[in-house]
């Protein structure tokens, strides 16, 4: 498929950057106080970035005391060897939308172990039907037109499903997905963010996938990449507000904080887990290179990175050739990924020259990261060969 | 042990061009200042005129584009554009040779530049220009990732230009401003020159002139990544256009100042992926139209060239691209 080509999905993304835009600034003129708060946020990433060991062990801790189990892989391998032993074979899995997971294949590798796994974000069940990857990360099927999603639903269905009739189509992946939740063996999910001190992670999202995915399985396993770890609960609430509203949202429709297993003490007072929620609630925090990530002076700024997708809405570049401009992860932030987690020069290398460093996406990045410096460091370590190893 | 097979050739061949010959585009540096000749601009003096490559090279980069642009059209489609090995095995061979040809002819069209030394002396201010001892900023090295050679030849502008008794610098280009102004201080440690950029010093120098456009016009203005982003000059030139008597100014919804779409030829970009680059100016072009304007001013040589092919594309025969630069030259009556 060839993005740049392709009217349609110029015409696709043009639009959805236009109502970004203006739900954007929407939102931040609704809620003022939201600036201000990016700027505080920025500063404690600044600092969590450079005690993730110690966070990552706390969080860990707390979990543990929560009746939780918590884990630290420090390499993709370590993460996938932990979920396999959790899962085992043929069982029925319901994932979340996850960035991490799809950074170190999760899906794939679950199917390839002989289980069967349903992605229950819309936009991700789209992609995952399509057989294609994700274009964005926030709404993995930007370049999907509704044409396209009519004619999919209708040939897993056999109904005729109009295109233009988009609640039809949201309905249809309601009703494919509905039992799947509950049939499901294991729930997966990663989080927005986690406060170290209680254990607690932060799960935004509108379509009520999540607290389903994470609420009817009887084991709950949520992957979650180091950088996500902050001090306390009162910072993981900052991180999220700031994250939802550059997402371009005044409030989103659901916030999960989990930080356990389900329990009941309601028959005698003895504490009894797995009540109506997950009897087993696990948390993998995932290294992948990240430590080492953080004592670079330049490159440590990915780090910071929220996930809002809001330099993606401002990336010349991407608004041409979406997902196709990126690995893992998408736009200028994505060849910094590529270097560090794909560990594929070629591949950073392609991307990070693809990359105009004209920085308009920083002065949209509500923590502020500098993509053209990053971008540049990053051409100098693979022309100097010294590229993180 | 380096890894520059990793840097896509169309720029390694910049480069070359910059360590070598002092231009991007390894032309002599007799060549590029031959603009000035008729000028009699003393050589020595304690402010200096700084050309820089873009404008002198204008229309050898304008022709070069469209060249690259016909071959890359019928290559290989951007998802295989974005694979390393293809596009380093398309230019590797392509784009390297039509450089070396265009540049065997030279010349000496570079009227902005022209302008720009009318402007500033009608204004009163005084410079000389160094000509053919004039070095290349080096900027591209810096952007590329080859460090070491931007070091070494931001040291040899530094001290080239300090030893013939310099003490300011009027630079034109945003890039070569930037580098001047930010990058080599930097790499340099030490103490820059003072370097004004052009924008700069008409400001400082008009507020008594009379401007007067010959027609009215409406004009939009679009924002340079380096000069609005990088420098912070995103009042100067529109307070410059504010001044001028038959100009209407009117600005695009969102992407104007800090947020201004890049027109696509960043960082060497247009020498990577043209068509991209081509299709990145169409868009830019499409967002400033819808202002109504008549006339695009700019003030960069990269976004001339590349807001130019845009509204070539659109056919849009009734709108200008003029550098701010000759729109102040018009309107000066210089």
């Amino acid at each position: 498929m060839d993005a740049a080509h392709n009217d349609r999905i110029r015409l696709a993304l043009s639009r959805a950057i236009g109502t970004y835009r203006k739900n954007r600034n929407n939102a931040l003129e609704k809620f003022p106080h939201t600036i201000k708060m990016a700027e505080e946020v920025r500063e404690m990433k600044v600092k969590a970035i450079g005690m993730m060991e110690e966070l990552a062990q706390q969080a860990c801790e707390a979990i543990e005391s929560n009746k939780g189990k918590a884990y630290i892989a420090r390499t993709a391998d370590d993460a996938l060897k932990i979920i396999d032993d959790l899962v085992g074979k043929d069982k029925l899995i319901v994932k979340a939308k996850s960035m991490t997971s799809e950074e170190i294949g999760v899906r794939e590798h679950l199917e390839e172990q002989g289980n069967e796994v349903f992605e229950t974000d819309l936009g991700e069940f789209i992609i995952q039907k399509l057989g294609q990857k994700p274009m964005h990360i926030l709404s993995p099927s930007i370049h999907v037109p509704k044409e396209d999603v009519a004619e999919l639903f209708s040939k897993i269905t056999g109904e005729d499903i109009p295109s233009d009739d988009i609640e039809m189509m949201v309905a249809t992946a309601r009703k494919l997905l509905r039992e799947k939740f509950f049939e499901a063996d294991v729930g997966m999910s990663g989080a927005n963010v986690v406060a170290a001190d209680t254990g607690t992670l932060f799960l935004i999202e509108n379509e009520g996938n999540i607290r389903l995915a994470t609420g009817a399985p009887p084991v709950h396993i949520a992957l979650v990449g180091m950088e996500k770890l902050v001090p306390t609960l009162n910072d993981a609430y900052k991180v999220s507000e700031v994250t939802w509203r550059y997402a371009n949202y005044t409030v989103p429709s659901y916030v999960s904080m989990i930080s356990g297993p389900s329990k009941t003490g309601d028959i005698e007072k003895v504490i009894t887990y797995g009540a109506h929620g997950p009897k087993e609630f696990h948390v993998i925090f995932l290294d992948d290179g990240r430590t080492k990530l953080a004592d670079d002076p330049i490159l440590r700024q990915i780090l910071y990175c929220l996930r809002c997708g809001a330099c993606l809405y401002e990336c010349p570049v991407f608004a041409l050739t979406a997902g196709h401009f990126g690995d893992k992860y998408f736009a200028g932030v994505g060849a910094v990924w590529a270097a560090t987690i794909s560990q594929d020069k070629e591949k950073a290398a392609s991307i990070a020259y693809t990359c105009l460093t004209c920085g308009r996406c920083k002065e949209k990045c509500p923590v502020e990261i500098d993509t053209p410096e990053m971008i540049v460091e990053l051409r100098r370590q693979m022309a100097a060969d010294e590229l993180l190893s | 042990m380096d890894n520059k097979d990793l840097i896509p050739p169309g720029l390694t061949f910049l480069a070359d061009n910059i360590t070598s010959k002092q231009n991007i585009l390894g032309a002599s540096t007799e060549e590029g200042a031959k603009w000035a000749k008729w000028l009699n601009l003393p050589k020595e003096a304690e402010t200096i005129f700084f050309a820089g490559c873009g404008y002198q090279y204008a229309t050898d980069l304008e022709s070069l584009m469209s060249l690259i642009r016909k071959i890359d059209k019928s290559a290989i489609s951007t998802e295989m554009t974005m694979n390393l090995a293809g596009f380093q095995k398309k230019l590797g061979v392509d784009a390297t040779g039509i450089y070396r040809r265009l540049m065997n002819r030279g010349s000496d069209d570079a009227q902005s530049l022209k302008d720009a030394v009318n402007v500033l002396h009608s204004l009163g201010v005084e410079f000389g220009y160094l000509a053919d001892d004039e070095p290349c900023c080096g900027g591209l090295l810096h952007y590329i990732g080859l460090h070491q050679e931007f070091n070494r030849n931001a040291r040899q502008v530094h001290d080239g230009i300090k030893s013939k008794g310099v003490k300011r610098v009027i630079s034109i280009v945003p890039s070569c401003t930037d580098t001047l102004r930010h990058l080599i201080p930097e790499s340099i440690e030490g103490d820059g020159l003072e370097i004004k950029h052009f924008c700069e010093v008409v400001l400082e120098n008009i507020s008594s002139r009379e401007l007067r456009f010959p027609r009215k016009v409406k004009v939009t203005y679009h924002d340079p990544c380096q000069l609005a982003r990088f420098l912070g000059l995103i009042e100067e030139p529109r307070q410059i256009l504010r001044a001028i008597d038959g100009i209407e100014l009117v600005e695009p919804e969102e992407t104007t100042g800090v947020c201004a779409t890049c027109c696509g030829g960043g960082g060497g970009f247009e020498a990577v992926f043209p068509e991209l680059s081509q299709m990145l100016a169409v868009n830019r072009v499409r967002e400033l139209l819808e202002t109504g304007a008549d006339i695009i001013v700019t003030h960069c040589p990269g976004c001339i060239m590349q807001l130019k092919t845009g509204v070539k594309e659109l056919k849009r025969n009734d709108v200008e691209v003029l550098d701010l630069v000759q729109i102040l030259a018009t309107a000066m009556g210089v």
